[in-house]
């Protein structure tokens, strides 16, 4: 028979089991993290040879692209929520995720799309980006001037730092950082149109609708103000004017005026002298603005006419313009649209309003043009 | 004590014995039904027989590898040192939920390695796993079968398999029964976790009347 | 108690700065199933369906939206004004899609009490029986929706 130890002994052999248990099991818990989760390098083919991308495997597809310098549209910052990312995976993808299923359409998964910042880099890749995004990249820049264009409408002038250019086509778009603030715990990235005409290619300017709500517009309108610095990417998007010479007929409301702003004044300066008529509508008075400005250049160049609606003209507003819906408006100015071409900028209701009544007039949907991103 | 062992079902021969062993763990000792161990997450993650589906399977797997390891850390390490004076039974509890939780954090790994599918239909469910008390009550049990007579490693491995499939069948059963629950025909005082626990209680009942079957 | 890994995807979501700055719940107290249970009691004292009402502030919503901002009369004592807004924001649910911003205004004439809903808002009703929670923006209360379009 054994004889017990002396207690301290007892203690000493206890506490060594533990520790000896203990320290066994963190050491092949750390041998396993080093061995699986360490994917090795892995090779990303961008566009069949166009790029070639060694990264080090286990991160998302979208946060390996970014180190890379590759920015795919994203609103929600890689949380999953907006499925803004998706890239098309030719191969390596491996099998559909339950976390993207609910993001994608059929006819997506047909098409070989992926989540991107839902799928993991666990092995060479081959996929297909739409060639402009290997133009975009990350600015930084400072808050040149924040001014009111109406009470819920402010225009943003943000002066780029670094790098210091941006070179873009009036009506693409940007993706402007709001950082995590108040209770916003991390940041979230919203697409804005870019209102400067591309001469102007040192800032970023921009018009910007107070959403109620809204996470980003909210932290433009109360906690950004003038000198502070912001993080933005781009430029995104192919809403722009097309090659050919037909007539156009531009339809905005609200911040919708953003890139219509940028190509009247890119126009103007290079004599681009295409017939276009500019519809903007609004409510009252107090929800029309730049009228002074965009008056004049109407004044001034004979192939551009603007016209300005309000659909409810208050008793002060004093508006002897034209009164009604802007479809209505439309509607009423033009006859055959089979020559002309449409451009649409504004909330999706008006978007959709706008191309039901321009097919009516016979503009076919290759001649309509407007934002995917709304 | 010798007269006990002697009129044990343990006694036949290899297979019978395995057979009664996990028989005995999964219905008539039934971790969840006689022992009430695990119910947080058998009410909760009953709702669809999906989830229950992922939820039984990664308890039917993590405690059949965890009570085998606890098995050798028990036969091997802390019983051979009692007659020093170590204080086994204390040192058990501890030991055998940092041995799960590891195990837990390990498998996480593995299974993101070895299939990304597997790991989203089950292994969303196994950090919940870590804090399941049926898995550290599978093996607190087994050790009371050790302590008593010769229990080996094929014995533990069908112990922890039949408590894991026990706890399976108890959560399937309940998720069938709350699918076909109309809530509208309960009282509005009982919807939810008031009806899930009677149906648990009508449940339990029904498996009491496995208990005199075996008994090890 | 735990919760599913859907359950819990769905309460992430609806947190302050997730999907809009404020979250869907408010300050209500409630955890999600005692908000929908008790709104859901609701709505059956009232004799009705979450579907029901969800359609009369659909129907609501599309006649204010075609208007693009000008007031518009749903009946003879309500009055609705859509405010659009730009992008379109998710469901907490995964897998409903995504819903116009914007909001509509709806105010009972006779009585001046006002009702703020989103796109999002109807289809929470009418998909999950869910009216927000108490002290958001968006919170409804289902009696009020009842009495502003009669609807018992």
């Amino acid at each position: 028979m054994v004889q017990p130890l002396q207690p301290w002994l007892i203690v000493l052999l206890a506490a060594g089991i533990s520790c000896a248990v203990t320290t066994v099991l963190a050491a092949l818990l750390i041998v396993a993290e080093r061995y699986m989760v360490n994917y090795g390098t892995c090779t990303i083919d961008v566009n069949d040879g166009a790029r070639q991308l060694e990264i080090d495997g286990g991160d998302t597809l979208l946060g390996s692209l970014k180190t890379e310098g590759i920015f795919i549209p994203s609103a929600c910052g890689g949380r999953g929520t907006c499925s803004y990312c998706k890239v098309k995976v030719l191969e390596g993808g491996g099998a559909l995720l339950p976390t993207e299923e609910p993001l994608l359409t059929a006819e997506e998964i047909a098409d070989d799309l992926r989540v991107s910042c839902q799928i993991k880099v666990r092995n060479d890749l081959k996929i297909l980006i739409p060639e402009e995004l290997f133009a975009v990249r990350q600015y930084r820049g400072v808050v040149e001037r924040i001014s009111d264009l109406t009470y819920d409408i402010k225009e943003l002038r943000i002066r780029l730092i670094e790098p210091d250019t941006l070179t873009f086509v009036g009506g693409q778009y940007i993706q402007l950082e709001a950082p995590a603030y108040g209770d916003n715990p991390e940041p979230v990235y919203r697409a804005y149109s870019m209102s400067n005409p591309p001469s102007d290619d040192q800032a970023v300017e921009t018009i910007v609708r107070l959403v109620p709500g809204g996470i980003c517009t909210t932290w433009v309108f109360q906690h950004l103000s003038e000198g502070d610095e912001v993080t933005l990417n781009g430029p995104y998007g192919d809403f722009r004017l097309s090659d050919s010479n037909r007539e156009m007929i531009w339809i905005a409301g609200g911040s919708g005026m953003s890139p219509f702003w940028s190509m009247i004044r890119y126009m103007a300066e290079a004599d681009i002298e295409r017939k276009t008529t500019y519809f903007f509508g609004a409510v009252q008075r107090r929800d029309l603005f730049l009228l002074d400005e965009l008056t004049e250049l109407a004044r001034k160049l004979p192939w551009f006419e603007f016209i300005p609606a309000l659909s409810a003209p208050g008793e002060h507003d004093a508006w002897t313009g034209q009164t009604g819906l802007i479809t209505e408006i439309v509607d009423r100015h033009i006859s055959d649209g089979r020559e002309l071409e449409g451009y649409l900028c504004g909330s999706a209701g008006m978007i959709e309003a706008a191309h039901d009544l321009l097919r009516t007039k016979g503009l076919t949907d290759d001649r309509v043009f407007y934002d995917k991103f709304n | 004590m010798i007269a006990e062992l002697a009129s044990s079902p343990l006694d036949g021969p290899l297979v019978m014995r395995l057979l009664v062993i996990f028989v005995s763990a999964a219905v008539t000792e039934n971790i969840l039904l006689t022992r009430f161990l695990g119910m947080c997450p058998f009410l909760s993650i009953s709702r669809q027989m999906r989830s229950a589906f992922g939820m039984g399977l990664a308890v039917v797997f993590v405690t059949t590898c965890t009570v085998v390891i606890n098995w050798a850390l028990y036969a091997y390490v802390l019983k051979p040192l009692e007659p020093y004076g170590l204080p086994a039974e204390s040192l058990k509890l501890i030991l055998f939920i940092v041995v799960i939780a590891a195990f837990v954090q390990f498998m996480e790994m593995a299974i993101e390695r070895i299939s990304i599918r597997l790991y989203f239909a089950l292994g969303i469910f196994l950090p919940l796993i870590t804090v399941n008390c049926a898995i550290l009550g599978a093996s607190l049990f087994m050790v009371t079968h050790v302590s008593g007579r010769q229990f080996g490693g094929w014995d533990a491995l069908l112990y922890g398999f039949g408590a894991g499939v026990g706890w399976f069948i108890a959560i399937m059963l309940l998720a069938g029964v709350r699918s076909r629950i109309k809530e509208d025909s309960v009282p509005a005082a009982l919807r939810g976790p008031g009806i899930t626990l009677i149906v648990a209680g009508i449940m339990a009942m029904a498996f009491v009347i496995f208990q005199g079957m075996i008994k090890l | 108690m735990k919760q599913t890994p859907r359950d819990k995807a769905i309460l992430e979501r609806m947190a302050p700065g997730v999907l809009c700055a404020e979250g869907f719940l408010g300050d209500d107290p409630r955890d999600l199933s005692e908000i929908i249970a008790a709104d859901t009691a609701a709505v059956e004292a009232a004799g009705l369906t979450h579907e029901q009402i969800a359609r009369s502030l659909a129907a609501a919503m599309k006649t204010a939206m075609a208007e693009l901002g000008r007031p518009a009369a749903i009946s003879e004592h309500v009055a609705a004004v859509w405010r659009e807004g730009m992008g379109r924001i998710p469901s907490p649910w995964t897998g409903d899609g995504v819903f116009p911003k914007g909001e509509l205004g709806l105010t009972d004439t006779r009585t001046g009490r006002t009702l703020t809903l989103t796109p999002l808002s109807v289809h929470l009703i009418a998909a999950h029986g869910f009216y927000q929670g108490r002290g958001s923006r968006y919170r409804l209360e289902p009696h009020d929706i009842i009495a502003m379009f009669e609807l018992t």
